[in-house]
């Protein structure tokens, strides 16, 4: 296995580290906690990082057994613009995922998990460096419609929550229990996307993906393992941290999560054009599973900490028994316990964009009521945000009729930062996108 | 043990297990100790998650073993892979998963440079030792050496 690491040429190197220091300002203090931390471990480097030695040839699609892509040029014109899409919704997330982050790192009630979430976010820069690596290694220009790969790298790092290229990543955290939820679920759906990446007909982002999936596997159990100690906590009696706060963020978090595979009956350009190997509904048809993994295993963990007495066995029948009956056992209620959203929960894209259905996969026809009922599952903090309001008006009006689906989707206004990279001096308004055909990716 | 023979998988440990590996853990320790698994599994997970595997059968992990690449480590400067921590659960034992996920294990190493893999074991635990000995693991010529940490004096008065 051999790993090879690139750097940025200077300007770019030190647009991302200008970058870093306004969204990452806590990076020195990352590489100063670094040994007490995460001791043995290779200090953070930024690079692109390369595996050398993935397959030569493409597994899938129409191009099934010709040699990789090695350059833009040899793709044709329509598969540099659909990759070249992908690579920039990449870098997007990349980078708006530590935007995210930075608003509520700081409220962590445990370093260990700080330090954690930093470390996430330091690879996350890396892994936005290694988008730029491929933009900026080869020329685009015949997808980008002349753009060059300068513009490309700028308008990226000018993005602020609310204009990335995807939902989840538009939101702002509401606490540090969002910081959490949101490794544990919507970088999940990052896993998948680098894994169905490996196998990509372009070969400079095959090799991207190995090192990148190394280090998720870390941003995963960042998620997962303070959500198991907090049920833990919780289960013993903890009032700081609780089983509903914790619901409440997975409420959040889940459907824009389901959002970023695209529209469940798409994808099926990725697999022709050989870039992914799974189309959008199967991909997230195995992640909905994994995520029912998860909450299962985080019940146990509440279970086993509620009580201390039972085996193994013994909880897991409990549990059982709490999914089948949904009543009560010894004091604890099966909504003390985590539970996996409806697929069609509070969805404004894809296949179920727009409809109303519950957390439960119950449906109504009354928008207000539905609204209260979304006011029953999601935060306080996250009801009085913009993006709610936006989403009750734009409900209201396709319940009316007064918008399709389709409009009602492309019409949800984004935040976007305008001007250059530096956020420091740059003015940020809303702005309502023109239309535009919705891209099933 | 169950009745019919299971299809097994061996596969890159990963997060969820963490529930898993304390069960197997506990089966054969006997004691629940969730929070060593969650430090040690985010261990393994941050530096490299493919030197670390799982065996499932029947739908659920059975098997771990865990371990990592390191070097410049009492003066080995070569990359050793290191084999830390396993375990099967008591019903899947006689099936060669130790095996198996040793193997894979062993071609990550490889493949990322390394030419030695080692071990600990204690000396009384004969029924480890048996399990290392028969993946073909021979003493060392490195010896490991302890010394316990004498009371000081105003604890030992």
């Amino acid at each position: 296995m051999k790993v090879e690491q690139h750097t940025l040429e200077r300007k770019y190197h030190d647009a991302v580290e200008h970058w870093r220091r306004h969204w990452l300002p806590d990076y020195d203090s990352l590489m100063a906690g670094w040994e007490k931390y995460f001791p043995k471990d290779d200090r953070f480097c930024l690079c692109a990082k390369m595996e050398c030695d993935t397959p030569d040839r493409v597994s899938v699609g129409e191009h099934a057994g010709e040699k990789k892509r090695l350059a833009p040029d040899e793709l044709t014109e329509d598969e540099a613009r659909h990759l070249l899409a992908i690579i920039r919704a990449q870098a997007s997330t990349e980078f708006g995922s530590i935007q995210q982050h930075s608003g509520t790192l700081a409220r962590a009630q445990d370093d260990e998990d700080r330090f954690w979430v930093l470390r996430v976010m330091a690879e996350e820069l890396r892994h936005g460096y290694q988008m730029f690596h491929l933009l900026l290694s080869q020329d685009w220009s015949k997808a980008s419609g002349g753009v060059q790969g300068r513009e490309m790298v700028e308008e990226i790092l000018s993005m602020g929550t609310g204009s990335h290229v995807l939902d989840a990543f538009n939101l702002e955290y509401d606490s540090f229990v969002d910081n959490v939820c949101f490794a544990a679920l919507v970088d999940r759906v990052g896993k998948y996307q680098l894994t169905m990446q490996k196998v990509c007909a372009y070969k400079p982002m095959a090799d991207s993906m190995p090192p990148m999936l190394r280090e998720e596997a870390f941003h995963l159990a960042a998620g997962v393992i303070p959500m198991r100690r907090w049920a833990k906590r919780a289960a013993q009696g903890d009032v700081l941290i609780t089983m509903p706060a914790m619901q409440r963020s997975v409420n959040k978090w889940y459907p824009r999560a389901l959002e970023m595979f695209g529209d469940e009956r798409g994808g099926d350009t990725n697999v022709k054009m050989g870039f992914k190997d799974m189309k959008n509904r199967p991909a997230q048809d195995l992640y909905i599973e994994e995520v029912r993994r998860m909450i299962r295993d985080i019940n146990l963990r509440y279970l086993r900490a509620r009580f201390p007495d039972y085996r193994p066995e013994k909880a897991e029948q409990v549990l059982d028994e709490f999914e089948r009956t949904r009543g009560r056992h010894q004091g604890v209620a099966y909504e003390d316990l985590l539970k996996l959203p409806d697929r069609r929960f509070f969805r404004r894209k894809g296949e179920p964009a727009w409809t109303m259905v519950g957390v439960d996969g119950d449906t109504f026809n009354d928008v207000e009521e539905y609204l209260r009922h979304l006011a029953r599952q999601l935060s306080e903090a996250y009801l009085a945000s913009r993006d709610m309001r936006l989403y009750a008006e734009t409900l209201r009006g396709v319940a009316s009729g007064q918008l399709t689906v389709e409009d009602a989707t492309r019409r949800m206004p984004k935040l976007k930062r305008v001007g250059g990279t530096c956020p420091c001096s740059r003015s940020v308004r809303w702005v309502v996108e023109e239309p535009a055909v919705e891209d099933r990716r | 043990m169950p009745q019919v023979e299971a299809a097994v998988r061996v596969r890159p440990l990963d997060e969820l297990d963490i529930g898993a590996i304390v069960r197997i853990d506990e089966r054969i320790t006997g004691i629940y100790r969730p929070e060593v698994w969650e430090q040690r599994v985010g261990y393994y997970l941050r530096r490299d998650p493919d030197a670390s595997q799982v065996a499932e059968a029947d739908g659920r992990v059975v098997g771990f073993m865990l371990g990592d690449l390191r070097a410049g480590e009492f003066g080995l400067e070569e990359p050793s892979g290191w084999i830390e921590r396993f375990g099967i659960d008591p019903d899947y034992r006689g099936r060669d998963l130790g095996k198996r996920l040793f193997e894979t294990i062993l071609r990550h190493f490889r493949a990322r440079g390394a030419s030695t893999v080692r071990t600990l074991v204690d000396q009384k635990d004969t029924r480890v030792a048996g399990f290392l000995g028969a993946l073909g693991f021979t003493p060392s010529g490195l010896l490991a050496l302890e010394i316990q940490i004498p009371p000081s004096a105003q604890e030992s008065s």
